[in-house]
């Protein structure tokens, strides 16, 4: 299984040259098995970077299937939605996938992020392609072609998002993004469980350990969050994700060289551009 | 659009700080580059309580997406005063306040320690702002949008986006596909808003105009709500006006495009006696004769 990061930044896209090694765009990660099978986890900015190099093949022409998990339905996770090319395009057949919001539905949310005054568009019913919005309960299992997905709720401020373990080609990968447990070394059992044994852990790594002490119930992790949880789950690789807007390239750097300095396990910064091994 | 691409023109969403003489600040649009001005603005007031005020042409997403997001509206004693044109809805705080609705956004409207003022916007009705009058004026843009001519230290302004040309497509409150044909009641409709456009332009000493597009991408997409730089120019040639500033590039359009349309335009601007800028990140530029430097 390979991974490709389209979109590795939190909250908000960055633009401008201190932002160009790791990239702006807000969260969106391709998983690719060695047979092709594709999965798309969110649908930040990154998304419609992605969506460039779908139109270039088969979603060009109408003839593209591929589903995406939505981990929640916070703007930087969905508002690629509306640029997305391929959902333009009649013939292509997408499902969306993710949890209802406390109090909402998931169809009616994205629906409401299409409203007219938002929206050019109008409204889902709107979009050429085939698209099929399903919601499930946090705790489901679900099988996506070769993909093998197990979701939980993991705690996000006052509220809360889905964590995904997804399994494929004999590996797995743990994604916890937007993510901040009770406290950073005290992670919850469903987060916990998630990530026992994972090849990958992407995790949230929004504050560096010291900026954390001001942004504690904003619901993102610090750095030192994922370390401890990559040490204990007994992870392969930890990679660093949700990036703050204001984390320059060379401060990612130093984000990366701090975390490495306190476990064995390898750890990396998710950087836009490039398909990994995992 | 973040990367590589649009480092040197800037890839945030439209925003534009417009300041007089006297020190009045009014943002046109809140586009992702409220952000950093709102970082700014937080910064130069050395903690005082201030009060901000916000035009929005319409609430797209890519014109409202920085509002969460403008740091003085997380200090109590802020005022933020937003004006904008209220359509598809019964009321703007419903509109705009939604995009801080828990699915979408961690602090509700609600939770948002300044104060925040609607206001709606009639075109043609004039407000002011302290030292600044404004005009706002109806365009062609899918379930409208609004432009605003804003007059201070004896010079004008203009901040016409977003909008498409007044010839090919009405835009109205439903979706569109495609073009569709045209009545005799919309010929009539445009030609009226084209006229109130023109009027309000008339003697400014800059423009700033949506040209999202060029011509041969126009002709792909005519019913997507924007112009090009050469309708921009039509609008503005003979009428009075000093300086035509490009703006709202497409997504599409990478630095290098950029100075291709920036040098093409100066030309043709030119060719017409107006002076043509196209609009890159953090310029900054003195308006009218008598305006801040």
């Amino acid at each position: 299984m390979k991974i490709r990061y389209w979109g590795v930044r939190g909250s908000f896209a960055m633009c401008g040259k201190e932002f160009l090694r790791y990239g702006g765009n807000t969260t969106s990660v391709e998983l690719v098995t060695a047979a092709g099978a594709r999965l798309l986890v969110d649908l930040g900015t990154g998304a419609t970077e992605y969506a460039k190099t779908l139109m270039a093949g088969e979603f060009g022409q109408g003839k593209g299937t591929l589903t995406v998990l939505l981990s929640h339905t916070h703007l930087d996770h969905i508002q690629g939605l509306p640029f997305f090319t391929p959902f333009f395009i009649k013939g292509n057949q997408f499902r969306i996938l993710g949890a209802d919001p406390a109090g909402s539905s998931l169809k009616g949310t994205l629906q409401n992020q299409l409203a007219p005054h938002y929206s050019p568009l109008n409204g889902l019913e709107n979009l050429a392609a085939g698209v099929s919005i399903e919601s499930f309960l946090p705790g489901s299992e679900l099988t996506i072609d070769e993909f093998e997905v197990t979701t939980a709720a993991v705690p996000h401020g006052t509220m809360w998002t889905t964590g995904f373990r997804i399994k494929a080609d004999d590996r797995v990968v743990t994604f916890l993004s937007d993510v901040e447990y009770p406290a950073p070394h005290r992670p919850t059992r469903e987060a916990f469980a998630l990530a026992a044994g994972a090849d990958l852990l992407v995790h949230d790594a929004m504050h560096d350990d010291a900026a954390y002490a001001m942004a504690r119930g904003w619901g993102h992790s610090p750095v030192s969050a994922g370390v401890h949880l990559a040490g204990a789950a007994g992870v392969g690789k930890l990679v660093l994700f949700h990036h703050s807007p204001d984390a320059t390239d060379a401060q990612i750097d130093k984000l990366v060289e701090a975390a490495q300095a306190r476990t064995s396990i390898p750890v990396s910064a998710a950087a836009e551009g490039a398909y990994h091994e995992v | 659009m973040p990367g590589r691409a649009t480092v040197r023109y800037g890839g945030q969403t439209s925003c534009v700080e417009v300041r007089t003489s006297a020190g009045t600040t009014v943002i046109v649009d809140a586009g992702t580059g409220l952000r950093a001005l709102g970082q700014k603005l937080a910064r130069d007031s050395g903690g005082a309580a201030r009060r901000h005020h916000i035009l929005l042409s319409h609430v797209h997403w890519d014109h409202i997406q920085g509002l969460p997001f403008f740091e003085p509206a997380y200090s109590s004693g802020n005022t933020v005063e937003v004006y904008a044109l209220l359509t598809a809805a019964d009321e703007l705080q419903q509109v705009i306040g939604g995009i801080t609705r828990h699915e979408f956004f961690p602090v509700p409207l609600e939770a948002i320690p300044a104060e925040i003022n609607f206001h709606e916007v009639d075109p043609g009705v004039v407000m002011t702002i302290e030292d600044v009058t404004i005009l706002p004026f109806a365009l062609n843009h899918p379930f409208g949008a609004v432009g605003y001519r804003l007059d201070a230290d004896g010079t004008s302004v203009a901040y016409v986006s977003d909008t498409a040309p007044f010839t090919d497509v009405l835009h109205k409150q439903h979706f569109l596909s495609g073009p569709e044909p045209l009545s005799d009641e919309d010929r009539r409709v445009l030609a009226e808003m084209r006229g109130a456009l023109v009027a309000a332009v008339r003697g400014c000493d800059t423009v700033i105009y949506d040209t999202h597009f060029l011509p041969e991408e126009y002709a792909r997409f005519p019913h997507y709500g924007h112009s090009t730089p050469d309708q921009a120019l039509e609008i503005v040639a003979g009428n009075d006006v000093r300086r035509l500033i490009l703006y709202h590039h497409a997504p599409s359009h990478t630095d290098d495009q950029m100075d291709e349309i920036a040098a093409r335009y100066k030309e043709q601007g030119a060719a017409v006696g107006v002076d043509v800028i196209t609009a890159c990140e953090g310029m900054s530029l003195a308006v009218g004769p008598r305006g801040p430097a």
